[in-house]
């Protein structure tokens, strides 16, 4: 018990530190970089409490994916140009002592709840999800994920189709006057299409048309 | 699979979706067949609607529900979609809009309203309000040379998110203490504690942002203002009426016993949303940024239906919201015919003296105004009739008052834009075309709204129907 209590503690104060730093380090290269450590972090913290999938799930799209993919945007821009300008503000901001108050009263209100809390000892029965210990939780949702949350599914799928219209609307562009590859074209060219035998008279030479 | 078949709008929708997708893919320049298409299936769907039987089921274990009430909030987005679709045409194609997606984006976002009026879950809930939500933030900035309506499609789309992830938070809390997504079971769940309220507050803040009532309407005006006028036109009316669908549906179905708590917080946003409306509303010169207050303000009144609490309460929010639209879609179409020299102008200035060269436009404008100023015998004063009479049902005096003030004052602005037009100096008089497809809104809007004194009880009767429970 003591180990896993360490391990906990050990992943979540590595959570919450590269957490803040995501947020304070000036270079957003670095602050991308706690961002992946944050994830990790959670991920393991995941699988701590038995969700394998979710941890595993975690790696793969967040750090996998999206993280990188920021890593790349961030790369992309003029960083280490821009980034003293960026995060210096050009006067005082006077949204801090705002946010700081509307923050603080929102905390205590948490403070309130979380000192209130009483998980429920029975979750209402979900009647699908089954929590055999023989199953692994990878094997519950897949056995829920077809079935019964189908049409769940389904709307994950168009949300992540009208993502793609709408990336696609909204940065493509037709240009003109490319000069593109046409396989086709290039395929299906015959050998009379351009090549032309021409019987060359003695002595008159050749006349072409154009 | 005998479930299927309740679901037939909503797959019927999306394979003609995916169906005028691969047409826009494979022929160029499809935006004229896309654009009939698209008017073509919302018919469609709103005959499958009519010709189903509308008893009330519940199927995908319990968290999509088919009642009346869904039925109706269906038709309602789905007629006011047609309208707002056609009119908003040749605009357009005259700002070189004309994309193939266009349509397709905003039948997407029907389906996400679909899914979000009938869901009787949170997941559910919150995947179709996603993806509406992701719908309208593509057609803020589907303009996207132009920079305003960019800048509006990111400030809506930051601030938006921000409020799904409140709302998400909400939902969250909800089930933890709950220990249900379900709608029927969280009103079961007798122990409503702390926590549970204060989920529920999560999710006033995520709803009130969507239909944008005071204090979280700040995106409003910049993003009517910045997005194209055709795609205004869909915010104002489209989202407004499945937003507060989906608000009467939580406030009466899993939060139906907390009435007491959440009573507040309504009248709260009710009183600040109606004068908000009316008074931010007085200094506009731009005219959507006026309209963007003008529905605040109307949301503000609405929202005085729902605080009610009763049956007759989310009953004259339906009415209201319904004669909203048809307020408002007359309204846009009036402001799509305001085109001088090739380009569409915004400002109130413009509309000096349009009497005199556009008799029959500013006529219809006229009758629009006054309705939404709520002057009987016009459908914008039942609409408001009804409202407080259920809020008088219930005894909040205080919120009726001010309700009546707020309608006074916002009375000023509606009329000094009809002084604008009918005294003031003319100017150059706007492009003449006559376009069915713009005038006729104006006309249908304007004949329902002048006629509806006669029968009053039609809208009456089929809402009746209605009930959540």
């Amino acid at each position: 018990m003591i180990a896993h209590a360490l391990f906990f503690y050990f992943f979540s104060v590595i959570a919450i530190v590269s957490a803040i730093f995501v947020i304070v380090s000036r270079n957003t290269v670095h602050a991308v970089f706690f961002l992946i450590l944050d994830f990790i972090s959670i991920a393991c913290l995941f699988i701590m409490i038995g969700a394998e999938f979710l941890g595993m799930m975690m790696l793969i799209v967040y750090v996998g994916a999206v993280a990188v993919l920021f890593l790349f945007v961030v790369m992309l821009m003029n960083v280490t140009e821009q980034k003293s300008s960026w995060f210096r503000g050009t006067k005082k901001s006077n949204h801090i002592p705002t946010g700081l108050i509307v923050g603080s009263v929102i905390l205590l209100e948490l403070i309130v709840i979380v000192g209130g809390w009483k998980y429920r000892d029975t979750f209402s029965e979900t009647k699908f999800l089954s929590f055999d210990k023989e199953f692994t939780n990878t094997h519950a949702i897949g056995n829920v994920m077809y079935t019964e949350y189908i049409h769940l599914f389904q709307i994950s799928g168009i949300i992540l189709l009208l993502a793609m219209i709408g990336a696609i609307v909204l940065t493509f562009r037709k240009r003109e006057g490319v000069k593109t590859q046409s396989y086709f074209k290039q395929v299906s060219r015959e050998r009379e299409d351009s090549v032309e035998l021409v019987d060359v008279e003695f002595d008159k030479g050749v006349k072409f048309d154009d | 699979m005998l479930a299927i078949k309740f679901l037939i709008p909503e797959i019927f929708l999306s394979i003609s979706i995916f169906s005028l997708l691969m047409i826009g893919v494979f022929i160029k320049n499809s935006f004229e067949i896309i654009y009939r298409l698209s008017l073509f299936v919302i018919i469609l769907i709103i005959l499958i609607i009519l010709s189903g039987d509308s008893e009330s089921i519940k199927i995908f274990s319990e968290s999509f529900t088919i009642d009346r009430f869904s039925l109706y909030s269906k038709i309602l987005i789905l007629i006011s979609t047609f309208f707002v679709l056609l009119m908003s045409k040749k605009y357009i194609v005259d700002i070189k809009n004309n994309k193939f997606e266009y349509p397709i984006i905003i039948l997407l976002s029907i389906l996400g309203m679909f899914i979000m009026v009938s869901s009787n879950d949170l997941i559910l809930f919150y995947m179709g309000l996603e993806l509406q939500s992701l719908a309208l933030y593509i057609l803020a900035s589907i303009d996207r040379d132009n920079i305003k309506s960019s800048e509006a499609g990111v400030k809506y789309f930051v601030l938006s998110a921000l409020s799904s992830g409140l709302l998400l938070y909400g939902c969250s809390l909800i089930y933890g203490f709950t220990g249900s997504t379900n709608f029927e079971e969280i009103a079961n769940s007798k122990d409503f504690n702390v926590g549970t309220i204060f989920g529920m507050v999560f999710i006033l803040v995520g709803l009130a942002f969507k239909v944008s009532a005071v204090p979280f309407h700040m995106w409003t005006p910049d993003v009517y203002q910045g997005s194209p006028t055709s795609v205004t036109s869909f915010f104002s009316v489209v989202p407004k009426a499945a937003g507060i669908a989906i608000f009467i549906k939580f406030m009466y179905l899993p939060f139906r016993d907390v009435l007491n708590q959440w009573q507040y917080i309504l009248v709260f946003m009710s009183i600040a949303s109606m004068i908000l409306g009316a008074v931010a509303a007085i200094g506009q010169t731009n005219i959507k940024r006026l309209m963007a207050y003008s529905s605040i303000g109307h949301i503000g009144y609405a929202i005085a239906g729902i605080a009610a609490g009763t049956e007759n309460g989310f009953k004259s929010t339906l009415i209201y919201i319904s004669i909203y639209i048809v307020m408002n879609i007359g309204a846009f179409a009036c402001i799509l015919l305001m085109k001088r020299d090739g380009k569409y102008v915004e400002e109130i200035e413009e509309l000096s003296g349009v009497s005199k060269n556009h008799p029959m436009m500013s006529f219809g404008l006229l009758i629009i105004l006054f309705s939404l100023a709520g002057i009987p015998p016009l459908a914008g004063f039942f609409a408001k009739f009804y409202i407080f009479m259920a809020v008088i049902e219930s005894e909040m005096y205080t919120l009726a008052i001010i309700g009546l003030v707020t309608t006074v004052l916002s009375a000023f602005y509606y009329i000094r834009i009809i002084k604008i037009m009918y005294f003031d100096e003319p100017k150059k008089p706007f492009e003449k075309f006559v376009d069915y497809k713009i005038h006729g809104p104006i006309v249908l809007s304007c004949v329902l709204l002048v006629s509806f004194f006669i029968y009053p009880s039609i809208l009456n009767e089929i809402v009746s129907n209605i009930s959540i429970f």
